[in-house]
């Protein structure tokens, strides 16, 4: 099914690509992290506070953005950790079949004793894989930034109440004292390791949604605009569905409503590490289990691996051009 | 007996020796017929040739042999091995430079020869490197900065490393120098030496006429012409001023003459061309009888056969052994 010769040239083509897009989402989501600690969660609330009337464009509610957890869980709908997840997924997946017709390299290639099956699925597996190791970057981003990371919290005054009155009163007219601790005791990295396979199964969905229309086109800057343009409408129908009541429904035909990490994280801290990998567990202000929506998008590249595969099989290869 | 029938006998039978076997392929894009129930056998240990002018079929028969397309009509296999049924075993069995070959343009030439040497099991590392030393080729260079030549140089080492049974060579001395080209046709010869088959398309005649066991015609898809080299050195074309009296062909000569006339025109003389198939000892009495004048006779190269063909002309008459063997002169 996977041919090793094919793999290693494949790894060696997606070599600088990875490793740009690796320490773009290792150091932003360290950065992203070290930049949560400078934001005193008091002016974090104020800020919030201001746009409460756009909490339904957020992916969850404002108020699991006042913990450290659900801001540090934030990361994952970054647009460039987006962004960088989609360009390795967009541009492996466009490569596979039109990108080498392009190049006209595909001719010699499949002169070899080599099938069809086994090119396709060693491309995946370079870029399934690769794709696997982005996200548990952003994963050991966020580790790191945690581990390394204080923060500085404000301690209440000592204060008493005035019975009957109900008023509260500061003992001494001193500032409140301020202590500083490492984020590490706040959050528990463990609770990104959900997000960080809504991460993947976002990302390989594109893949195998790119690898299908390669597989159906011959010239790469078609694919790449096709999948763009399918991820731009998709972008939008979702938008609509959070803008408008009535046009709700958008978003049950929109991969993104799959694409929950943030719910998790609040899942993963409100319930337990284990509630976002359930099946049977209801989401709370959703509609299925917590692990059927990254399956969802898991099985839907499954599906587009499948149909490039029968596609690919069948099709007359295009004298290069 | 039904015609299919007979042909699928006839193939049949040749099976054996025949390493490429097609029997009325077919291959249209939609409206457009790229190939034409083609039929033709190569031998085993021939160099085959294949002519013809742009989009007459040549790369198509070639992709459809090797499972880059997929024919419409009619059967095809290589060393008894259907590609449509077997791509796999086809392409164990075949080494294949395309017309175009393009190769990674990330690696250096020696990369490009170890990667395609790895991936197929007939692969010979040190053949390909011996070829590219033959050819000159500096392998220390990224393919991208390679001239157009130097990669066809290396993608001449790629193809000619793994000893398979068959080599299909399209135009593969195409942007090459004539030194290079010689090399290559050596090569060529080589490989047939080692009792391997060669498949061969070129738009170089001379190249095709210098290695080539037998060639194939095609035009607008079809098979219009095979023809056994050997016999084209028995052919001439013998040219002179119209004679004033109409010329018979006797009836023992019929076979094997070919006579055209032109007529004269205002400023033109009027021509003759007698084309002769097999021996020409027993036509030169009857020749010297018609008292020709200004004649003149030269060995009827591939060239002629070509321009007939080409032309959609019947380009010789041929005795019935040198007919063509399968689809024949078509008008």
């Amino acid at each position: 099914m996977i041919h090793r010769v094919m793999v290693r040239t494949y790894i060696g083509q997606s070599a600088l690509l990875w490793c740009s897009c690796g320490l773009a989402l290792f150091s932003f989501a360290w950065v992203r992290v070290w930049v949560t600690s400078l934001l005193d969660m008091g002016q974090f609330r104020t800020i919030l506070e201001q746009f409460r009337e756009f909490e339904k464009f957020a992916p969850i509610e404002f108020d699991a953005l006042f913990t450290y957890p659900g801001r540090v869980g934030m990361t994952f709908d970054e647009p460039i950790v987006i962004l960088c997840t989609v360009i390795w997924c967009i541009s492996r997946g466009s490569d596979c079949v039109s990108g080498e017709l392009g190049r006209g390299t595909l001719e010699m290639l499949l002169a070899q004793p080599i099938t069809r099956r086994q090119l396709l699925f060693s491309h995946a597996a370079v870029s399934v894989t690769g794709l696997a190791l982005l996200c548990l970057l952003v994963w050991a981003g966020v580790y790191v930034g945690v581990q390394t990371t204080s923060i500085e919290e404000t301690l209440p005054s000592p204060s008493f109440t005035i019975p009957w009155l109900n008023v509260e009163l500061p003992l001494s007219g001193a500032e409140s004292a301020k202590e500083s601790m490492p984020l590490s005791e706040r959050v528990d990295s463990s609770v990104f390791a959900s997000p960080t396979f809504h991460l993947f199964a976002f990302g390989f969905f594109l893949l195998g949604l790119s690898t299908l229309v390669s597989c159906l086109d011959r010239y790469r800057w078609r694919t790449v605009g096709a999948v763009v343009a399918f991820y731009v409408i998709q972008l939008v129908m979702f938008g609509l569905s959070k803008a408008a009541k009535s046009l709700e429904w958008l978003g049950s035909v929109s991969f993104f409503s799959c694409y929950k990490p943030q719910k998790m994280v609040t899942l993963a801290v409100n319930e337990s590490l284990a509630a976002p990998w359930s099946l049977t567990q209801q989401t709370p202000g959703a509609d299925l289990p917590p692990l059927a929506y990254p399956l969802i998008l898991v099985a839907l590249g499954i599906i587009a691996y499948v149909a490039a595969s029968i596609h690919f099989t069948r099709r007359d290869l295009p004298a290069p051009l | 007996m039904g015609d299919g029938k007979l042909v699928q006998q006839h193939e049949d039978s040749r099976l054996s020796d025949d390493v490429v076997v097609c029997d009325r392929l077919s291959k249209s894009f939609g409206d457009f017929h790229a190939l034409r129930e083609c039929s033709l056998g190569v031998r085993r240990g021939e160099i085959f040739g294949l002519l013809g002018p742009n989009g007459a079929g040549k790369t198509t028969l070639i992709r459809t042999l090797l499972g880059f397309l997929h024919p419409t009509g009619g059967r095809c296999s290589v060393d008894g091995v259907d590609p449509t049924l077997d791509g796999l075993g086809v392409r164990r069995r075949v080494s294949y430079l395309p017309g175009d070959a393009r190769l990674p343009r990330h690696m250096r030439g020696k990369s490009v020869l170890r990667f395609f040497a790895e991936m197929h099991p007939d692969g010979d590392l040190t053949r390909s490197l011996h070829v590219a030393d033959r050819l000159e080729l500096d392998l220390k260079r990224h393919v991208a900065f390679m001239s157009t030549g130097m990669r066809q140089k290396l993608a001449l080492a790629v193809v000619l490393g793994p000893r398979t049974p068959l080599l299909i060579l399209d135009e593969p001395t195409a942007n090459l120098d004539p030194t290079v080209r010689a090399a290559v046709l050596e090569l060529v010869i080589e490989a047939r030496n080692e009792n391997r088959t060669v498949m061969f398309s070129s738009h170089v005649l001379s190249e095709i006429e210098d290695t080539c066991d037998r060639v194939a015609f095609l035009r607008q898809g079809s098979l219009v012409h095979e023809l056994e080299l050997a016999d084209l050195a028995q052919r001439h074309r013998i040219t002179a001023t119209l004679p004033s009296e109409a010329i018979e062909v006797p009836t023992n000569f019929v076979d094997c003459v070919d006579v055209q006339v032109t007529e004269a025109t205002r400023g033109r003389v009027g021509q003759l061309r007698i084309d002769t198939a097999g021996d020409l000892a027993p036509l030169l009495h009857w020749l010297d009888s018609l008292e020709l004048r200004r004649v003149r006779i030269e060995p009827l190269g591939l060239r002629s056969v070509y321009d007939d063909v080409h032309q959609n002309r019947a380009p010789y008459v041929a005795s019935p052994s040198t007919m063509p063997l399968s689809s024949g002169v078509k008008p």
